[in-house]
């Protein structure tokens, strides 16, 4: 994306965000509430119409798939026909669809979960369908809007290992925002620090040496973790409290 | 403070309502009660009974049931119809509010005489009070509900590679679809309330139309016996709008 600026409510709430997503590179958008975050991911898809900017994903918008930070599953639909919409949206027959959602359940371990609808799953359950109906879709990038805040931090842990181990696999580039600087980091290659909003720029880019494979939980304990966390935590700290001053 | 077992509640509650039959009996064998005004639960039976026995209820029922269920079908047709254009095109919601709002506000069953005079005493007078009455109501449910539809869903939708006609068959159908399923009993209230008061107005035949015969012949017996029988029928119909909502949202 090249000068994005993006509106809420009338008002721009990021101003000229330009970065890039390499392909099947992992990338990571942290900053304060209010900065336009979501906003951003939002334009990326096209629910969203920047004020000015471009976006160029060279991709086809089913190849583009995106993670809310609610799983948003259709409530009187069943696990199997949440994860096989999105193929039959696309042309496959659905009972082709429906035989290649279970398939991925079961990658996701929820084989035996298909005829439940959403109200009898778990919310990392959930979190796993909403997972598998965007994977199901083959999707070359990934836009993911902190999707895993509702999970308990041992099922947040489970999904994002799992989330982590595919994505590497299928070479799937990923656009992620969140306020959790351990998961960006954790998780990513590139980090880009937003500024507090209204009018939020981004401020710093930060290449993260972490090897690959990744553990997302023992990568915590690399020694580049550490003194990249502390500068991240320093560069977000300063921004905020400038821009409190400010006010 | 005695603490009531909440499994045996229903066992407490027929108890109750035996001993106040019971008491209501005696007072009438005791001659305490005008049958008149008060007609004992064995004189209430012994009319129901009646009803039954020589056949002739059977018309009766079939007249109020068409009516009722005509109506009803009538008014959810009608009213999902019209909800979903109004929600959709912002012209027809314009025009159609603010009729349906005064259609809402007003006791509809006022409207009894008017379909009298212009439909008849026969069954489209009855019909027709019923579709009014279950019209408004699915109306505004799925007026309301498509308007207040779940963002995220249609979002989800979209992103997933939907178009408006999957959005319509997977998101907004199904969202009306138990809306309405939602409000079914009270819509079935309505109905058998549009036939029974449209026959009760100007009839030859129905459960409305009986009610009245026992109210200007002063058959106080005959009149309890239908109230009950109209009361067993509506239950009948609402478990059956019950099982049919829990299968249907099942989902839910």
């Amino acid at each position: 994306m090249h000068d994005l600026t993006i509106s809420y409510g009338g008002e721009p709430v990021l101003e000229g965000a330009s970065l890039a997503v390499g392909d099947g590179s992992f990338v990571s958008l942290v900053g304060p509430s209010g900065s336009g975050k979501s906003s951003l991911l939002r334009a990326v898809i096209g629910l969203q119409r920047p004020l000015s900017g471009t976006v160029e994903t060279g991709l086809a918008p089913s190849q583009i798939g995106i993670l809310f930070q609610d799983d948003a599953l259709l409530p009187w639909k069943t696990a199997r026909e949440n994860v096989a919409l999105g193929l039959t949206f696309n042309g496959m027959v659905r009972g082709k669809a429906l035989a290649e959602a279970d398939a991925w359940l079961a990658r996701l371990d929820l084989a035996g979960l298909g005829d439940r609808f959403p109200r009898r799953l778990s919310g990392g359950q959930r979190k796993r369908v909403a997972l598998a109906q965007v994977l199901a879709m083959r999707p070359k990038l990934m836009l993911m809007d902190e999707p895993f805040a509702s999970l308990d931090a041992i099922v947040r842990a489970r999904v994002v290992k799992d989330l982590v181990a595919l994505v590497e696999r299928e070479k799937i580039s990923v656009l992620l925002v969140t306020h959790d600087l351990e998961e960006a980091l954790s998780l990513s290659d590139d980090v880009y620090l937003l500024s507090q909003g209204p009018r939020a720029r981004i401020t710093e880019h930060y290449d993260v040496p972490l090897p690959r494979p990744r553990d997302p939980v023992l990568s915590r304990t690399h020694p580049a973790f550490a003194p990249l966390y502390e500068r991240l935590w320093a560069d977000l700290s300063r921004e905020v409290d400038q821009r409190a001053e400010a006010a | 403070m005695m603490r009531l077992d909440p499994r045996y509640t229903w066992m407490r509650q027929v108890a109750a309502l035996a001993a106040l039959l019971a008491v209501w009996e005696a007072a009438d064998r005791a001659n305490l009660l005008n049958p008149i005004y008060a007609p004992s639960p064995s004189r209430v039976g012994a009319a129901l009974v009646d009803l039954f026995a020589d056949g002739r209820i059977w018309p009766h029922l079939e007249a109020t049931f068409g009516a009722a269920l005509g109506g009803l079908a009538l008014g959810i047709l009608v009213g999902v119809v019209l909800g979903v254009v109004a929600a959709l095109v912002p012209f027809i919601a314009e025009l159609l509010e603010p009729v349906m709002t005064v259609l809402n506000a007003i006791p509809r069953v006022i409207l009894a005489p008017l379909f009298v005079i212009w439909l008849g005493i026969g069954l489209a007078s009855k019909v027709a009070l019923s579709f009014i009455l279950v019209a408004v109501l699915i109306f505004f449910t799925v007026f309301t509900g498509i308007r207040q539809v779940d963002r995220r869903l249609v979002e989800r939708v979209v992103t997933l590679g939907g178009n408006r006609r999957a959005l319509v068959r997977h998101v907004y159908l199904p969202s009306v679809a138990s809306w309405v399923l939602g409000n079914l009993k009270i819509a079935v209230g309505f109905a058998f309330t549009g036939a029974c008061v449209g026959e009760f107005v100007a009839a030859t035949e129905g459960l409305g139309y009986l009610l009245s015969f026992a109210q200007s012949t002063y058959n106080a017996a005959l009149m309890f016996a239908l109230i009950l029988l109209i009361l067993v029928v509506v239950l009948l119909i609402f478990g059956l709008a019950g099982r049919l909502e829990k299968h249907l949202l099942r989902w839910n």
